[in-house]
């Protein structure tokens, strides 16, 4: 019966094995569920966040897997908008990424913004003066669309795909899928600068505000560049990291060596727009508000190592290897260099969230210092854990790599 | 002023993405009104995701292309450049032996279809469908059959009847398209006979193709085998036996059988 599920050419291990590997991430999920039920039911005083220190691990966790899931829209863009055909290799696995960031993400902040049964009241009452309806608006829609993206992809499984309906319905919305990939390149450029954006309005906060075009601020672009950048590297780190442990090779080599070009390519540029946007904010925009930048750093543990960190060693760093062809086909090399671009973009994000709040901005201001409690970290583990499973059954009973059955047999 | 078009935005885009879905439903609805139409689908979307060696147009398989996909699914009735090609170079006859094709009977009065099924046109303009030699000797003595009840339509490169061997579930391709008229089985020489639609066969193999496509298709069963973990396996000679699944009952056959009958 579960072989009948598989697509055909293709090796998955046996049931009894795959229940194996399912069931310590089953235990991980069942532990954070239950962690974030005691948050719903009990609220927010089962974690150690307060109304000072109000962002903490959630929202570092939600403003780094969406930037990671960026891979999904930007593998959209390239494929289906700029006609980037070797990326149909990888297109499938990106959907799952993407997916399973985002709605991972929705699900966090449900937790983190509480009252779940009354989110409609963000649509329904949207306060049109704040970043972060934008930001709710455009992640559900997004949401919404790789939901669809994600259905032709269980569509096509091959015993559901023997139901005539499915079949036709699943070739029909294929046939789409590029006005899909539109609306998610869209939707994701304008969320991803706003999740940047809500941070570089904070003028009560002169560590992370920032000066920018028009009502954007320069962490709009910045945001933007880094998610489209590293999402092409979080792409070849999972794809990567399945041929590991399912020992198939799944796609190309040249694929995953184009994946770091790109990863590259928009790197350089974000660590060169980084480094402007730092030189400016130093020398300009912090002088004016009264704090020379170097006390920002004066704080630890957020000495300078944690810029130093950010730039060059996970931003330079990274570009360079995957810049240089010599280096790119290497394995060992590519794949070191896209998992220190993806550090990179969780230590911006962290920077901008915890490092932020942590910072005292008034006289009679503390440095703050927060350590996550259990529940948090409980509800953290279940984001992880549900994307384990979820990418588990799709690699199962999905063909995310459309090229493993020739690169098998190879 | 803003605030309108933020949401003239977001609600233009929720639109789109209704309209794309609604466009979706409304053509598969149209779709399913045909049989016909739902079997190319099928065809089409699994065509699609076979291996890309194994969607190589006729034409490299005889040489006469380096490499080229086939543009139109197998259904060569529809292809410019394999009419083209016919006319500038006619199929030439195939030698005399060609029957015997390493160790296995491809009778030359037949059509072969490249999932393994033939076509033969009957004195009585009926048409007779079954499984080639090396089809058959895929599926041995097969545990079950399921065939179509007579009065059914079957389209080319849509599944003409099932067979199940071991662990394999598997459908095989028509060659053809016609209503069937009457159903045979294993025990006789073939499964369907059928009252073609059209006598136009050009995109079945016939003649001198065969043999380089056999050629592939043993290269083809000897890579999937290899994959089961046969263990240690001649590596070149020999004629394949009668039973294969026989003689590697480790192996996964819905796999090999997925990989032969495409």
């Amino acid at each position: 019966m579960a072989n009948n599920l598989i697509a055909r050419g293709l090796k998955r291990c046996s049931t009894r094995r795959f229940l194996l590997w399912i069931a310590p991430w089953a235990a991980l999920l069942a532990f954070g569920l239950y962690s974030a039920g005691l948050c719903l039911v009990e609220g927010l005083n089962q974690t150690n966040m307060d109304n000072r220190f109000a962002f903490g691990l959630w929202i570092f966790l939600d403003l780094t897997v969406i930037a990671l899931g960026a891979g999904a829209f930007f593998t959209g863009f390239l494929l289906y908008i700029l006609k980037v055909d070797e990326l149909r290799a990888v297109i499938n696995s990106a959907v799952v990424i993407g997916l399973v960031c985002y709605s991972g993400a929705v699900a966090v902040l449900m937790v983190d913004v509480g009252q779940p049964l009354r989110a409609w009241f963000t649509f329904w009452y949207p306060n049109v003066h704040s970043m972060l309806t934008e930001v709710t608006f455009c992640i559900t829609c997004y949401l919404t669309v790789l939901f669809i993206e994600y259905l032709p992809i269980v569509l096509k499984n091959r015993k559901l795909r023997e139901i005539p309906t499915f079949l036709v319905f699943e070739f029909e919305l294929h046939k789409l899928i590029y006005v899909l990939a539109g609306v998610g390149t869209f939707l994701s450029f304008f969320h991803q600068g706003s999740l940047g954006g809500l941070y570089g309005v904070l003028r009560g906060r002169p560590f992370a505000f920032r000066e920018g075009l028009a009502v954007w601020p320069s962490t709009f672009f910045l945001f933007i560049i880094s998610a489209a950048a590293v999402g092409p590297s979080f792409v070849l780190l999972t794809t990567w990291l399945v041929e590991k442990i399912s020992r198939k090779p799944l796609v190309r080599p040249a694929v995953l060596e184009l994946l770091g070009r790109i990863s590259g390519l928009l790197l350089a540029v974000y660590v060169l727009a980084k480094t402007v946007d730092t030189l400016v904010w130093i020398n300009r925009t912090s002088p004016e508000s009264g704090f020379p930048a170097a006390q920002y750093y004066s704080w630890r543990p957020f000495g300078t190592w944690i810029l130093f960190a950010e730039i060059v060693l996970f931003g330079l760093v990274p570009a360079l290897i995957m810049l240089t062809p010599r280096l790119r086909a290497h394995t060992g090399w590519l794949v070191s260099a896209a998992a220190m671009a993806c550090c990179g973009v969780a230590l911006n994000r962290f920077v901008q969230t915890i490092q932020t709040l942590a910072l005292p901005t008034l006289s009679f201001d503390k440095f703050l210092s927060y350590y996550p409690s259990w529940q948090e970290v409980g509800t953290f583990l279940a984001v992880v854990a549900y994307g384990a499973l979820v990418y588990s059954f799709s690699f199962r009973y999905f063909q995310l790599f459309p090229e493993e059955r020739e690169r098998y047999q190879i | 002023m803003t605030h309108y078009i933020f949401f003239g935005a977001f609600y233009t885009v929720i639109a789109v993405v209704a309209a794309t879905l609604i466009a979706a439903v409304l053509r598969s609805r149209r779709a399913l009104v045909s049989a016909c139409q739902v079997d190319r689908i099928r065809w089409n979307s699994e065509f699609h995701d076979l291996p890309q060696r194994d969607r190589v147009c006729r034409h490299v398989l005889t040489g006469e292309f380096k490499s080229r996909e086939c543009p139109h699914a197998f259904d060569c009735r529809e292809c410019e450049t394999h009419a083209r090609l016919i006319e500038k170079h006619p199929l030439a006859p195939a030698g005399e032996p060609e029957e015997d094709l390493f160790g296995m009977q491809f009778p030359l009065d037949r059509f072969y279809h490249r999932g393994h099924t033939w076509a033969h046109l009957e004195p009585d303009g009926t048409m007779s469908v079954g499984l080639d030699d090396l089809g058959r000797r895929l599926l041995g003595v097969p545990d079950a059959v399921e065939l179509p009840q007579p009065g059914t339509r079957v389209h080319a490169n849509s599944p003409a009847f099932r067979v199940r061997k071991r662990d394999a579930d598997v459908r095989v391709l028509s060659p053809v398209d016609g209503e069937v008229l009457e159903t045979g089985g294993p025990g006789r020489p073939w499964y369907l006979r059928v009252r073609p639609e059209s006598l136009d066969l050009t995109h079945l193999l016939r003649g001198s193709e065969i043999r380089p496509w056999l050629m592939r298709e043993m290269e083809r069963l000897q890579l999937a085998l290899s994959l089961e973990s046969a263990g240690a396996t001649l590596a070149d000679g020999g004629v394949p036996v009668a039973d294969i699944a026989a003689s590697y009952p480790d192996a996964d056959w819905d796999a090999v059988c997925g990989e032969m009958f495409l």
